[in-house]
């Protein structure tokens, strides 16, 4: 059991109240709220030893360097990846799967060539690919989902041959909040020689996850979603296909030797981090990996598990009210419905006047929405900070709005 | 249960007016907003003069969308073809007895964009016709 109510204390923004009422966040998925340990760190680098880091030969370029690269190891640690030169930094989730698909991608698809994705992917994870087919006249496929947006799984092995060179799925949907089986896709997509990556951008955050154990090629997420800053994401990849692959982003940091016509790259990591990195923001990301392992990853997980549970059960009590995705053993902490035949945006808007912040539209996943016969959803979604008053607040609101304006 | 949420427009979302199609309209304009899902069909009829004379919408989404397009159609009533070219973003929030925040003022918009789009389609297609030519 979390002790939330010691948790929410670490969360100055949740204190707040918005349009006369006590603020109920519930729209992690999108971003979290920010911790103390977290602004306290960045503020500290800023404050009293900011320098840019690597190469600064005196004391605050080292000690800034110091604590960016133990970011690494910390972030490397978090997800059980075997080395830290697995761990590049990224801007965010979409830079991370952008890189590999520039990089990796057009290197190794070729004409004829088919990635398949799902049907319940977020655009991040379906417009790179889409770039990339299209310039190599590759094939995207779909794996298709389940009415209750479960993967088809039944599917997967007629989808699956050895054309298929590349296999991008998300481990948990922003929408359906569907958690994947992706150590099985991650297995039989390696027979076939497929490489995979993993969207993790709604994973990483809430459960525990271990890309050794899942034994993926390629996974990305970001840190602004698990209670560190913006800016910072990370693209964890097998060292054997990073040292293949060729950079992303040219610049300084990512060279070794560079001659007027040509140029050596940098070893692993820093061979894709051209540029001054967003180390302040590295840092804030390492304070937020120790929040979330000081408190426990599985503990997280089954708070979320309870909360979610409590929630579907009484948001599906509510006439009128259908929450779109599979039950509640097989989802994470992302709730997305319709009510009533009312507009989701007025739904948000209406709930935000009451002091309750949840997302309206369709998510970053047209093609989703357009594959449920929706064009947009009302989305609530939960993190450790959250508490089952705050969804009886939503669930009385709802009520409320539906008296007022039910159709 | 909100201040955005006036009676205004309340009741121009429950009790639209002018919803439906015109027999032989002049000017014919569509929005459609992928991100939310907000049409708008907005035909017009002009009069022998070159006024407005009869405005009709059908359309789908949210509240303020769907009020602003209600409203709009009677707004536009005896309106010239220079008129309705020369109203602005101002003028159709105007309209809302409330403050449209930013973040919906795309919403309350989405008339004004089919109506953009309608006027460019007409003059392209000419001047406005003669009344005998349109039958």
């Amino acid at each position: 059991m979390l002790d939330v109510e010691r948790i929410r204390a670490d969360f100055p923004a949740l204190s707040r109240t918005v349009h006369g009422h006590p603020l109920v966040f519930l729209d992690s998925a999108a971003s979290s709220q920010k911790p103390l340990p977290v602004l306290e760190a960045m503020e500290r680098l800023y404050r009293e030893y900011y320098a840019n880091v690597h190469r600064g030969i005196y004391a605050f370029s080292e000690e800034a360097t110091l604590a960016y690269e133990s970011a690494r190891d910390r972030v490397a640690s978090f997800i059980n990846a075997p080395v830290r030169e697995g761990v590049i930094f990224t801007r965010n989730t979409t830079e991370a799967i952008n890189l590999v698909a520039y990089t990796w991608g057009r290197a190794n698809i070729r004409s004829g060539d088919r990635i398949l994705l799902t049907e319940m992917e977020h655009h991040s994870n379906l417009i790179p690919w889409q770039l990339l087919a299209q310039e190599k006249e590759a094939q995207l496929l779909y794996l298709p989902i389940t009415d209750d947006g479960l993967l088809r799984m039944d599917r997967l092995d007629s989808l699956l041959d050895e054309r298929v060179k590349l296999v991008a799925v998300t481990m948990m949907s922003n929408v359906l909040g569907t958690i994947n089986p992706v150590r099985e896709i991650v297995g039989k997509a390696h027979e076939v020689g497929a490489v995979v990556l993993v969207d993790a951008a709604q994973a990483v955050p809430h459960m525990p996850v271990d890309v050794q154990d899942l034994d993926c090629d390629f996974l990305a997420f970001s840190g602004h979603k698990m209670c560190g800053p913006t800016g910072i994401g990370v693209l964890y990849g097998k060292e054997v296909l990073l040292e293949r692959m060729p950079p992303f982003l040219g610049g300084g940091n990512m060279i070794h030797r560079v001659e007027w016509e040509s140029a050596t790259w940098n070893r692993l990591p820093w061979k894709f981090e051209a540029g001054t990195p967003a180390f302040v923001e590295g840092v804030g990301l390492g304070a937020a990996v120790d929040y979330l392992t000081g408190i426990g990853m599985e503990a997280i997980a089954a708070h979320e598990r309870e909360l979610t549970a409590y929630a579907l059960e009484r948001l599906s009590a509510l006439p009128g009210l259908r929450v779109i995705g599979p039950p509640a053993h097989q989802r994470g902490g992302v709730l997305a419905f319709t009510f009533r035949g009312i507009h989701p945006h007025d739904v948000a808007h209406l709930l935000d006047r009451e002091g309750i912040a949840v997302r309206a539209g369709h998510h970053c996943a047209q093609p989703l929405h357009r594959r449920l016969g929706l064009t947009a959803t009302v989305r609530a979604s939960f993190y450790l900070y959250n508490t089952t008053e705050e969804v009886d607040r939503l669930v009385q609101a709802l009520e409320q709005l539906g008296n007022t304006l039910g159709q | 249960m909100s201040t955005l949420y006036s009676e205004t427009i309340l009741d121009h979302y429950i009790h639209p007016r002018n919803w439906g199609r015109l027999s032989s309209p002049d000017i014919v304009a569509d929005s459609d907003d992928p991100s939310c899902g907000d049409q708008v069909h907005l035909e017009i009829a002009l009069s022998p003069d070159g006024r407005v004379a009869q405005v009709a919408f059908e359309g789908e989404g949210c509240m303020i969308s769907m009020a602003s397009a209600s409203l709009f159609t009677e707004r536009l009533q005896g309106m010239r073809v220079e008129e309705l070219e020369a109203l602005t973003e101002e003028d159709v929030l105007g309209w809302m007895d409330v403050p449209i925040p930013p973040n919906r003022r795309r919403c309350a918009l989405s008339p004004l964009v089919a109506l953009r789009a309608g006027l460019a389609a007409y003059r392209r297609g000419g001047e406005p016709k003669a009344p005998a030519q349109k039958g």
